[in-house]
């Protein structure tokens, strides 16, 4: 018997599965999509570079929770030394770590040049200002992931970094709003333990939900209106 | 000159769509590697094999026949016992936070504290001179072996030696590191 060609195994699963669902004529239907010859460009291409930095993150940071414990009570709190235990001990937790890191770096400048792609072929123009809101919206939230994401270690530049934060956030006029909000961002009087657990929660609950429900809309809204022209 | 029609075992695109096939794969396995690497537990800080050392409420000289002792493994660090053989739910390596040490037709051993059939803590039953469960009712005589069930392997032994002073004994354990 000849061996076989791996595409007619393939074949074999993929028509298992379509004689249950069609999953061809779905996936077909979701991936497959003409694109014009002007965004054969590589600056056309920044918003999906954020799209698998994001992805990334989301990889790289449920593996860091598995080992992260978000508590600053004690001295030195759990929260530093699973920190300390990820980078020196973990099997490769510097790596990935370093991959979470790095990338959330690297991804707010691959937004910041995605806006400025948006901006230059005047991509926000009617019918489209609703896509660049949400994108806006969004580069609130990766900015708030970014904020919350810096108290995690519990080092103190992240400590101090955090109370300067807050500070900021607290003080729009009247001063009974500024010390409502502090008061909800910090937890308590001072920055501390329900400080790094609101923002844990904000950074791996609240905005990771929001960011791929906005991430959804946003391709849903580049599908009907398809890629702009340029100017 | 060969047969250029003969029909070859493994035709040209086959060969590629192998090597593709290959190189696909690798390339995965490259991504999902390393996250099973990170995946995989390492070790507390502290954690560390190694004999701990146990004193007995009675000096193992002074154990009469048919006598038994209670110890715990130390918590602060936390300790755990391991087990040389085993049967049931016990096997060599398991851990025992617990033991005997007996005294029986003259011959002194140490049992982890572990049932063989679920791994409830057996407790010492002086007046009978067994190990009775309080979980499913298992009994066991004082050398380990089964009275009655359900358990149907004998309770694990601990490797010991004597220590320095003779209240303390050296049993084979692990600090846990947590």
């Amino acid at each position: 018997m000849a061996i076989p060609h791996p595409r007619d195994i393939q074949l074999a699963a993929v028509r298992w599965l379509d004689e249950r669902y069609p999953f061809t004529k779905a996936i077909e239907e979701s991936m497959y999509q003409r694109v014009p010859n002007f965004a054969n460009a590589f600056y056309y291409c920044f918003g999906g570079m954020v799209f698998v930095i994001i992805v990334l993150q989301l990889v790289t940071g449920i593996l860091l929770a598995i080992y992260y414990v978000p508590d600053a009570r004690g001295n030195p709190a759990e929260a530093y030394s699973s920190v300390l235990f990820i980078q020196n001990s973990v099997y490769l937790g510097w790596l990935i770590r370093g991959v979470h890191f790095w990338g959330a770096n690297i991804l707010i400048f691959m937004v910041l040049l995605h806006m400025a792609r948006v901006y230059w072929t005047g991509s926000y123009r009617a019918p489209r200002e609703l896509n660049w809101m949400v994108g806006a919206i969004m580069l609130l939230i990766i900015l708030g992931f970014a904020l919350t994401g810096y108290l995690l270690p519990w080092d103190t530049k992240a400590y101090f970094a955090t109370e300067v934060t807050i500070k900021i956030a607290g003080s729009p006029p009247p001063p009974q709003l500024g010390a409502f909000i502090k008061q909800i961002l910090q937890g308590g009087p001072v920055v501390g333990p329900p400080t790094l657990q609101i923002f844990f929660t904000a950074h791996v609950f609240l905005f990771p939900a929001l960011i791929i429900l906005l991430m959804y809309v946003h391709f849903r809204f580049i599908r009907a209106h398809g890629i702009s022209e340029p100017m | 000159m060969a047969d250029a029609a003969a029909p070859r075992l493994v035709a040209r695109r086959t060969f590629l769509g192998w090597w593709m096939a290959i190189i696909l794969t690798s390339l995965t396995a490259a991504g999902v590697l390393p996250i099973l690497v990170y995946l995989w537990p390492a070790p507390p800080k502290g954690q560390k094999k190694g004999p701990v050392s146990i004193i007995l409420d009675k000096p193992i000289t002074q154990l009469n026949d048919g006598e038994a002792v209670k110890f715990n493994a130390p918590t602060n660090p936390n300790t755990a016992f391991i087990m040389a053989d085993g049967g049931g739910d016990n096997a060599a390596g398991d851990l025992a936070f617990g033991g005997f040490a007996v005294k029986n037709a003259g011959k002194v051993a140490v049992l982890a504290i572990n049932c063989s059939h679920l791994g409830c803590s057996v407790a010492l039953n002086d007046a009978a001179k067994t190990f009775d469960c309080p979980c499913h009712g298992s009994r066991f005589h004082l050398d380990g072996t089964v009275l009655n069930g359900p358990a149907a392997y004998p309770l694990s032994h601990l490797t010991w030696k004597q220590g320095d002073d003779p209240t303390t004994i050296q049993v084979d354990g692990i600090v846990l590191g947590f």
